[in-house]
C-alpha cells in the first residue's frame, strides 16, 4: 500500500510566477521512512504542507492513505500527524498540558492519554520537565513538545517537518529512536530535514529536490553511486596544486582551508603519499550522503568533468 | 495502528478542550490577564459617565457591553492569526481531526473567559436597570452578538497573512462597528436619512435591545423581534461566511 501518491503536483503561490513544486511524482511506500532533502526554498515543506491538507495544489492529486488529499481532506486528517517547521508550543502550558489535552481532543479517552503522554514525554526525556511551562524551558525542549504531541497519537502517517532543529546531538538521537520505534509500529513517515547524518541514519528512501523537481531519487546506497568514486579524501589546501589533485578525481572545496577529493580506492595510497611528501594532514572515508548532496547541488565543485549531469 | 475512534460528541469535546487549553490553562498562569482584560471595557463608560453627570450611564452600559462583546470576538481574530503566523498552531489543528468550526468555537470561548468578570459586571448593571425577568433576553443578546463578531474574526483573520494586518483590520471593524453605530447613544441622535444605515449594522440592534432592557424608550418603528431578527440573521450569516470562506486550507 501508499501511504502517499503524488503525481504531477505543481503549485504556484498567489502573486509568483514561479512554481514552488513543478510537475512532481513520488510515491511513499506505507510503513518506511521517506525524507526529502533539499536546499532552502527548494519546495520540500510546500509539498509536505500539501500532502497534509494544509495547503492546496495549483495542479495534480495527491492520494494520502488512500483518500484524495483536496477533496476528502477529512479522511485524511483523521490519520495523519505533523510537526510543522518552526512551530513553538504555547507558552503558558507546559510539556504534560501539551500532549495530554492534544490526545483528547483527537479522540483517546483521558486514561489513554495519559498513558501515552506519560511513554512519550519519557520517551524523549521530558517527563522531568513535564510540569513547566513552555516559556520557561530551553528551545530544544520546546522542539520536543511539538514532536511528542505528534509521535504520541495513534496516526498512521506523521509529517516531520525538520523535527530536530535545535536540538542537541543527544536529544536528535532520541528522538531519532522514537522515529524508529514509530516505523516499527507500522507507522508511515515523510520526513524532511538538514541534516544529512540524520537522513542517513533514518531513511528507507529518499528524494533529492531543487526549485521544485526532483534531481535524485533512491536509497541511500543508490544515491550515493552517483559519485563516480566511492572514496573520499579530505586534505589541507596549503601549497598543493589543485590541477594535481583533480588527476585523482573529483575536487570540491569544503572551505576551512580544505579540498575534498572523491576517488577510488587504488588511487588513496598515492594521495596519501602525496600529503605525506607535503607534511599535510588528510582523513580517508566512505562518500557520504552530505557529499552526494553537495555533489548534485554543484556546490564548490571546482573540477565537473566526471559530475553525472 | 489503531484508527482514531470518532464519536458524535468528540467535537463538542474538542471545543471544550482548546478553551481550556488556550484559556483556563493561561489564566491559571496569568491571573493578572482577567485583570487587564477587564478593565478596559469601562473606559468609555467611565468617560460618558464623568461628562453626562450621570445621565448617560443607560447608554454607556449597553454601549460598553456591545462593544465588550465585539471586542472579544474580534480579538479572537488577532488570536487566531497569532497562533497561526508565530505558533503554527494553526497547521497543527488542519492537518488533524479538528474542524474549522469546532476550532473558532474553542478559541471564541476562551476569549469569552478572558472577559468574564467585566461582562458579569456589565450584564448585572443592565439587569439593576432593568429587571431580572429579562435575564433571558439579555443572555441571548449577548450570545448572538458575540457568537457573529468571533465568526466574523476569524473569517478575517484567516485571509491575513501576516499578524500586522490583522490588528489593522479587526481595529477599523471595531471601530466601524462598535464606535460609529448608535450604540452609546440613542439613534435618534442621528440624521434621519443615515438610520438606515445604522438599522444595516447588527450592533445597532444589540444596543437597542439593551436599551429596551434597561426601559430605554426605543424608537417606534423598531421591535424587539426586528432586532432578534436582524441579530439572528447576522450571525448566520457570519457563521455561514466563516465555514465557507474563511481560509482553513490556504491556497
Amino acid at each position: 500500500m501508499l501511504a502517499i501518491d503524488a503525481v504531477n503536483v505543481t503549485k504556484i503561490y498567489r502573486n509568483s510566477s514561479h512554481p514552488a513544486v513543478k510537475d512532481l511524482s513520488l510515491k511513499v511506500e506505507a510503513g518506511k521512512i521517506f525524507t526529502l532533502l533539499g536546499r532552502n526554498g527548494a519546495g520540500k515543506t510546500t509539498f509536505v504542507r500539501m500532502c497534509a491538507t494544509q495547503l492546496l495544489p495549483t495542479s495534480g492529486t495527491i492520494n494520502v492513505l488512500g483518500y484524495e488529499a483536496v477533496t476528502q481532506a477529512r479522511h485524511v486528517r483523521d490519520l495523519i500527524s505533523i510537526v510543522p517547521q518552526e512551530g513553538r508550543p504555547l507558552r503558558a502550558l507546559t510539556p504534560w498540558d501539551h500532549v495530554y489535552n492534544w490526545l483528547q481532543i483527537r479522540g483517546d479517552s483521558k486514561s489513554e492519554a495519559r498513558d501515552k503522554t506519560e511513554i512519550m514525554l519519557r520517551k524523549l526525556e521530558i517527563y522531568g520537565a513535564r510540569d513547566i511551562p513552555a516559556m520557561n524551558l530551553s528551545g530544544g525542549m520546546k522542539q520536543k513538545i511539538l514532536v511528542a504531541m505528534a509521535m504520541a497519537t495513534d496516526a498512521q502517517l506523521l509529517f516531520l517537518d525538520e523535527p530536530t532543529i535545535g536540538l542537541d546531538p543527544v536529544s536528535r538521537r532520541q528522538v531519532w529512536t522514537a522515529i524508529k520505534d514509530w516505523k516499527r509500529k507500522g507507522g508511515s513517515i515523510l520526513l524532511t530535514t538538514h541534516y544529512m547524518d540524520e537522513a542517513e541514519m533514518l531513511s528507507d528512501y529518499i528524494v533529492i529536490i531543487d526549485n521544485g523537481m526532483i534531481v535524485a531519487q533512491g536509497t541511500i546506497q543508490e544515491l550515493r553511486r552517483i559519485i563516480p568514486q566511492n572514496i573520499r579524501v579530505d586534505i589541507a589546501r596549503d601549497t598543493l596544486d589543485v590541477n594535481t589533485l583533480k588527476s585523482y578525481g573529483s575536487v570540491v572545496d569544503t572551505g576551512a582551508g580544505m579540498l575534498r577529493i572523491f576517488t577510488f580506492e587504488s588511487a588513496v595510497h598515492e594521495l596519501s603519499d602525496l600529503a605525506l611528501r607535503h607534511n599535510l594532514s588528510f582523513t580517508v572515508s566512505s562518500v557520504t550522503l552530505d557529499d552526494v548532496f553537495v555533489y548534485i547541488m554543484g556546490n564548490g565543485i571546482v573540477d565537473d568533468q566526471n559530475r553525472k549531469e | 495502528m489503531i484508527k482514531i475512534a470518532k464519536s458524535n460528541l468528540l467535537p463538542v469535546r474538542q471545543v471544550l478542550l482548546i478553551a481550556y487549553m488556550t484559556g483556563v490553562l493561561w489564566l491559571r498562569r496569568n491571573p493578572m490577564s482577567l485583570v487587564f482584560t477587564a478593565i478596559s471595557p469601562f473606559s468609555l463608560l467611565f468617560v460618558l459617565f464623568v461628562v453626562s453627570g450621570g445621565q448617560y450611564i443607560h447608554f454607556a452600559v449597553a454601549g460598553s457591553l456591545v462593544m465588550a462583546l465585539v471586542g472579544y470576538g474580534l480579538a479572537l481574530g488577532q488570536d487566531i492569526s497569532f497562533y497561526k503566523t508565530e505558533y503554527k498552531v494553526q497547521d497543527v489543528f488542519v492537518a488533524s481531526p479538528v474542524s474549522p468550526l469546532t476550532y473558532m468555537v474553542g478559541l471564541a470561548l476562551s476569549e469569552l473567559l478572558f472577559g468574564l468578570p467585566a461582562l458579569i459586571v456589565l450584564a448585572t448593571l443592565v439587569v439593576y436597570f432593568g429587571s431580572v425577568f429579562s435575564i433571558p433576553l439579555l443572555v441571548a443578546t449577548i450570545l448572538l452578538i458575540w457568537g457573529a463578531m468571533s465568526a466574523l474574526g476569524f473569517f478575517l483573520s484567516s485571509h491575513m497573512l501576516h499578524m500586522r494586518n490583522a490588528t489593522q483590520v479587526i481595529s477599523f471593524v471595531n471601530v466601524i462597528l462598535a464606535v460609529i453605530p448608535p450604540v452609546f447613544y440613542s439613534i435618534d441622535i442621528m440624521p434621519e436619512a443615515l438610520q438606515p444605515l445604522a438599522y444595516a449594522v447588527p450592533t445597532t440592534h444589540a444596543s437597542l435591545m439593551l436599551q429596551d432592557i434597561m426601559n430605554i424608550p426605543i424608537p417606534a418603528d423598531w421591535s424587539l423581534e426586528f432586532g432578534f431578527a436582524v441579530q439572528v440573521a447576522y450571525l448566520l450569516a457570519f457563521v455561514i461566511l466563516a465555514k465557507t470562506r474563511a481560509l482553513w486550507r490556504e491556497n
